[in-house]
């Protein structure tokens, strides 16, 4: 459960979020949409705690963010993925190296690391690029492998901030496919768009923000 | 626990694999580790030197009677017995005044010519004395020179001492510089230290983010920049104690004079001290990851 009490963020002069009151039940499929500078990628970073709010409380499962710092908000992030639309993958390290690092982090035995990974590659449809490096692969299978990298913790929720944004039409039908999956296996997945072409047909909720407010 | 071996292989493996992708930036800063701490060293090495020298010097200090013109047989050898009532001394022998002229001819060597034009000798006849095993802390050589020039026909007497309190002005002078030269290199290390990890974060920001991302806690990323900071440290150290050794080796060939003295045996640093100068790499690299991450991190 994502619950935002009265939650501003300012940068300077600049409101990007104001007044938020939000809650995203356990389980749900949410997109948050919005022109440009309405405020979607830093409501997501402030759901993920990479940044405080500058007013307000986020509770995530439970949690106060505003009560929590250092290692426990490290922690708590385990149970948070998060894909973005430049996929953030290490260009030195191999497919399988990317996805085991969200496990190596924990400690993990090695044999738990290689087996997980094994199975959340063949889970996205990578299990025969596991020693490739990203720059070999397409933009969607890069997609795929950051996808797995977010999810090989099991985590309680899915944050993606334009995840398609980078893809074409097939390829991000296919990335949609995937989060509908990881979403049906109980995981809350909140997707960040300006795509009204992933907006459209859907049945999923919708959050629009317009200059930081709102307007659901 | 297991888990805690676990992620330090990993933090080992990450400064390492680091420490080979930047090796060009990480080879200069050792190698200037290396050649600092050689510096400071080679200073350590020297006061060492210097001291034991003087301590072994201590261990014969001796003294010069310089006996009056003219003196009958009965008078020097009531000279010889109040020597010999000094705790220690034992005469090592007695110049002649014709002895010490020619020996003043041949120090003089092509110059030797010069005494030619002297109508008498100048130089007194003297008894060389040496204190064999005592305690230098309780040696008074200014109360035996002053006894032993109200001795009828003693002169005057010189002692090494004069000569002691030289080197050991030279051993405070080192001891000084070294630890000027010393301070200021270690500061340098530092600075370069600090400089090298701080491009090492700025080349894997990227990395440190996704690191984030996924949980990582600020110690797993912390932890193999601290590891890189003192692995430089240690090395510079290793290579300046390499090289300190070699030097020791070459010159220990070597018959060193120093002020026409033959100078004692070379000898290296006590374990305690290599081991401080290892410390010193170690302590350097650690604190300059610290100070370079601190500006990155809230630790």
């Amino acid at each position: 459960m994502i619950q935002l009490f009265h939650v501003s963020k300012t940068f300077g002069p600049t409101a990007a979020l104001k007044e938020i009151d939000l809650r995203i039940r356990t389980g749900e499929f949410v997109f948050i949409t919005g022109p440009s500078g309405a405020g979607k990628t830093t409501l997501l970073r402030l759901i993920f705690g990479a940044e405080p709010p500058t007013e307000g409380q986020i509770v995530i499962n439970g949690i106060n963010l505003g009560r929590i710092s250092g290692t426990k908000l490290d922690l708590l992030r385990r149970k948070i993925g998060f894909v973005f639309q430049d996929f953030k993958l290490l260009n030195r390290r191999t497919v399988s190296q990317n996805v085991a690092l969200a496990l190596e982090v924990t400690g993990e035995k090695r044999s738990v690391v290689r087996k997980k990974t094994h199975q959340m590659l063949r889970a996205v449809g990578l299990a025969t690029k596991e020693e490739a490096f990203p720059i070999e692969l397409s933009g969607g299978e890069q997609q795929r492998v950051a996808i797995a990298r977010a999810m090989i913790n099991d985590p309680l929720i899915l944050l993606a901030d334009e995840p398609t944004g980078n893809l074409d039409p097939d390829i991000t039908r296919e990335i949609m496919v995937l989060f509908r999956s990881i979403n049906l296996r109980g995981t809350t997945v909140v997707i960040a768009t300006h795509s009204r072409e992933l907006l459209r047909n859907t049945d999923q909720r919708i959050i629009v923000l317009h200059r930081g407010k709102v307007l659901e | 626990m297991v888990a805690k071996l676990r992620l330090w292989s990993i933090y080992f493996k990450y400064a390492l694999s680091s420490i080979l992708y930047n090796r060009l930036i990480y080879a200069i800063s050792v190698g200037t580790i290396a050649i600092s701490l050689l510096i400071f060293g080679a200073f350590v090495l020297l006061s060492v030197n210097v001291r034991t020298w003087i301590q072994g010097w201590g261990q014969t200090l001796s003294i010069s009677v310089y006996l009056k013109d003219g003196i009958d047989e009965g008078t020097r050898e009531k000279i010889r017995m109040a020597i010999g009532t000094l705790q220690g001394a034992e005469i090592k022998g007695f110049i002649t005044k014709e002895k010490a002229l020619q020996d003043m001819k041949g120090m003089l060597g092509s110059q030797a010519g010069l005494l030619d034009g002297l109508t008498r000798n100048p130089l007194p006849a003297s008894f060389e004395v040496a204190f064999r095993n005592v305690d230098r802390k309780k040696f008074e050589p200014k109360r035996i020179k002053e006894a032993l020039e109200k001795v009828a026909g003693v002169d005057e007497v010189q002692y090494s001492e004069q000569w002691l309190d030289q080197f050991e002005g030279l051993l405070y002078v080192l001891k000084v510089g070294g630890l000027a030269i010393g301070g200021l290199l270690c500061v340098a290390v530092l600075f370069i230290i600090t400089n090298t990890i701080k491009l090492a974060i700025y080349s894997r920001r990227n990395e440190i983010e996704i690191y984030k991302l996924v949980g990582a806690t600020d110690w797993y990323v912390k932890a193999p920049l601290l590891i890189e900071g003192a692995l430089q440290g240690v090395l510079g150290a290793l290579i300046a104690l390499g090289i300190l050794s070699a030097i020791h080796f070459i010159l220990s060939f070597k018959a060193i004079q120093v002020f026409g003295l033959p100078f004692m045996d070379f000898v290296f640093l006590k374990q305690s001290y290599a081991l401080g100068i290892l410390s010193l790499g170690l302590v350097l690299g650690l604190l300059g990851s610290f100070i370079a991450i601190g500006r990155f991190f809230k630790f």
